[in-house]
């Protein structure tokens, strides 16, 4: 389900959502990274919570649409209808807030309860130009993200440090996952069932939806 | 002898035409009774069967007429004004629609049909045959469609046959539950696309085109039968959000913490528009026009989040505005519209492009609002209470703070332009007042000038003038003579130099 299903033309779709609590930074973490602004005033796009980005690695094109989420607290319950089928997630933290972390935390357990491990997670602390500030150390960080799979990252929207990085590491993940999946797969016999699933949706209960069934049979 | 041959009447004309050997009688046109009344009883008849005939006749050419007007109606629909009404009428026939929730559907709107006449009754379906209710208008048109389209494609005779005969096997499996539906349809969408990616060799781009029109022709076609099925509960859920939502209604932007200013024209606009288009989504039929309809509720919405805060609309600005628009919306056959969308549409759709995006944010609105409370509000349970229950309502206690119900800003916009027309009014006063004054200087003037001219006319008299001029033209002469006498002078000048020409 990680690809477009185009087989002549080898591309892959990868579909990204972003989580974590309201003032962590995730819409400047992504508007820096797809339009290469930060508060800025002379903005051109109308929003900036559904962006996509267009790349080129090792010779594949990839396609990205990044997701971005409601981070209310009052929205939390919405998450699994936000990130079902997606194929990476980027959980954000603010380095500064402590609580933000717990989120992250949070979020960990549910995503891994929801879709298992064919979600590539990736753990990011904002805003380390105001590292003066830091209430999340390093080594705890790093730590819980190696201990449930997850990759941590570094990152400064307002100094453009370590965001191309991060979503260039991402989708590299990404497709590793996929051709993985295309591998077990074999000749693609069962493609047609597990793609077709992935959008079987089921809107009014997002908490009794078995959304791990959905995605463990791929 | 003439008198006596006029009043000779012979024998054999007293007899019946007939020859019957009884008398006739002229008022019997010369017939005897029982002749008579032979002749009478087919003429009769013949009159009869003669009506018959062409009350027959003229019913035919009716039905006639009126077929042919059928097909033009349908071969090539909204051309004229009385093909639009045609249409219409077929429409309203044809859907026979029964369901509180139809209300919405725009055939349902037009005027009942007087001119049907006697064809209205033969032709009327039963109401529980879903395949009358579905306009065939509607679905020629998409049939039309579609064939145009796949002539510039490949292949096209076989997409369409494969379609076809898929759409068709569909109206036999009428009694599957609607999730067995989508499975089929999905499966189609899935073999077709991998069919036109591997036999037919088609770009991406031509593959993602041809399965839109796929898409398109099948859903018009089938929409009545897989919209709201019976066989799903879709519609009670569409009566209890709808219900839910009217409970709510007192929920105000305040309470949401909706980023938008709706003070400010442009942004009041966009949520007009916003809510325009959500409505618009039922009146569609295919899956991927409803998520058109979506797309462009949230753009309006974005426009007016970036009108309000002077920023790019994230998804924590946007989440909530939409959950408000809906709110205020109240977009018929919500959920039945969503399950179809879900069951129906492309999935590749769904599940990556921007129109998707947009949807699963639609589908977290009406979860938002479904399982709404207090907490969720900034509220004590307590109070959502009160309010769900009408017994308080938000207004009530603190009535200065929510002042920006649309309501009052409605007023105080009122009042603004009361102000502004004051304003012109006092402004438009000052110019006539002053057009007035300009009008009375004008007069003063021609008066001032008038006096003047008076004045230097009676300092200086007529006569006066007359001499000065008299004088002036005898001295004239004088000179004039002068000059002829000084002329003579002039002879003894030497004569004036003449040009010279330089040979060489």
């Amino acid at each position: 389900m990680a690809t477009a299903g185009a087989a002549g033309s080898r591309t892959y779709s990868f579909k990204v959502v972003l989580l974590g609590e309201g003032c962590v930074g995730k819409t400047s973490l992504v508007l820096r990274y797809c339009e290469n602004k930060f508060n800025d005033k002379h903005i051109t796009t109308l929003q900036a919570s559904f962006l996509t980005k267009k790349l080129n690695i090792t010779g594949k094109r990839v396609n990205l649409a990044i997701w971005d989420t409601a981070g209310q607290e009052r929205f939390h319950a919405l998450g699994p209808i936000y990130y079902r089928d997606s194929n990476g997630a980027i959980l954000v933290y603010d380095i500064t807030d402590e609580d933000s972390f717990q989120k992250v935390k949070n979020w960990v357990k549910e995503l891994r309860k929801m879709l298992g491990n064919e979600i590539c997670l990736c753990i990011v602390g904002n805003k380390i130009d105001l590292d003066k500030d830091r209430n999340v150390s390093v080594e705890e960080a790093e730590s819980y993200s190696e201990s449930v799979g997850a990759k941590h990252y570094h990152t400064s929207a307002k100094l453009n440090k370590g965001i191309e990085e991060l979503f260039l590491d991402l989708c590299k993940r990404m497709m590793e996952t996929a051709q993985a999946e295309e591998r077990a797969k074999g000749n693609g016999a069962s493609q047609s069932a597990s793609s077709r699933r992935g959008v079987q949706i089921v809107d009014d209960e997002p908490q009794a939806t078995p959304a791990g069934g959905c995605c463990s049979s791929g | 002898m003439s008198q006596r041959r006029g009043i000779h009447v012979d024998q054999s004309e007293l007899l019946c035409k007939k020859g019957c050997g009884f008398y006739g009688n002229g008022a019997w046109q010369g017939l005897c009774s029982k002749c008579w009344r032979e002749e009478n009883q087919r003429e009769k008849q013949r009159q009869i069967q003669e009506d018959q005939a062409l009350a027959e006749r003229l019913q035919r050419e009716e039905e006639e007429a009126y077929a042919s007007r059928h097909q033009r109606a349908q071969s090539q629909p909204a051309v004229t004004p009385f093909n639009k009404f045609e249409e219409r009428k077929t429409k309203e026939k044809s859907s026979r629609v029964n369901t509180v929730t139809k209300f919405f559907t725009p055939s349902t709107k037009t005027p009942p049909k007087k001119d049907a006449g006697p064809f209205d009754t033969q032709s009327t379906p039963s109401p529980s045959s879903s395949a009358g209710r579905q306009s065939s208008l509607d679905r020629d048109r998409a049939t039309q469609e579609f064939i145009d389209f796949l002539k510039a494609v490949k292949s096209g005779r076989e997409i369409f046959k494969q379609c076809r005969a898929f759409t068709e096997s569909m109206a036999y499996k009428r009694d599957m539950g609607a999730d067995e539906l989508s499975e089929c349809v999905q499966d189609f969408y899935q073999n077709l696309s991998d069919r036109l990616h591997n036999q037919f060799k088609g770009s991406s781009e031509l593959v993602e085109r041809v399965m839109d029109e796929v898409e398109k022709y099948m859903m018009t076609r089938l929409y009545t039968e897989v919209f709201c099925p019976e066989t799903t509960d879709d519609e009670k859920k569409d009566l209890a959000i709808q219900k839910r939502i009217r409970d709510l209604h007192w929920v105000t932007i305040e309470m949401l913490c909706v980023p938008v200013d709706e003070e400010i024209p442009e942004v009041s606009d966009s949520v007009v528009k916003a809510i325009t288009d959500i409505i618009e989504m039922d009146s569609k039929q295919v899956p991927k026009d409803k998520l058109g309809c979506i797309t462009r509720c949230s753009k309006h919405i974005f426009n007016g989040i970036r009108v309000s805060k002077k920023e790019a609309a994230s998804a924590d600005d946007f989440l909530p505005t939409l959950i408000y628009i809906v709110l205020k919306a109240n977009p018929p056959r919500l959920q039945s519209n969503i399950q179809y969308i879900t069951r129906f549409c492309n999935p590749s759709r769904l599940m990556t492009g921007e129109d998707g995006y947009y949807f699963t944010n639609l589908c977290c609105a009406v979860a938002f609002i479904e399982k709404l409370d207090g907490q969720s509000l900034n509220m004590s349970s307590e109070e959502f209470e009160l309010y769900m229950s009408g017994q308080a309502s938000p207004n009530g206690p603190q009535p200065a703070a929510s002042s920006s119900s649309s309501g009052s800003a409605a007023l105080s916009q009122a009042h603004n332009s009361l102000d502004v027309l004051t304003g012109l009014d006092e402004r438009q006063e000052r110019v006539i007042e002053k057009a007035r004054q300009l009008e009375s200087d004008l007069i003063d003037w021609t008066d001032e000038v008038e006096q003047k001219v008076q004045s230097a006319l009676e300092s200086f008299p007529l006569e006066t003038q007359q001499s000065t001029t008299s004088a002036a033209s005898e001295t004239a002469s004088a000179a004039l003579s002068a000059i002829d006498s000084e002329n003579v002078e002039n002879e003894l000048l030497p004569p004036p130099l003449q040009p010279q020409v330089f040979a060489g």
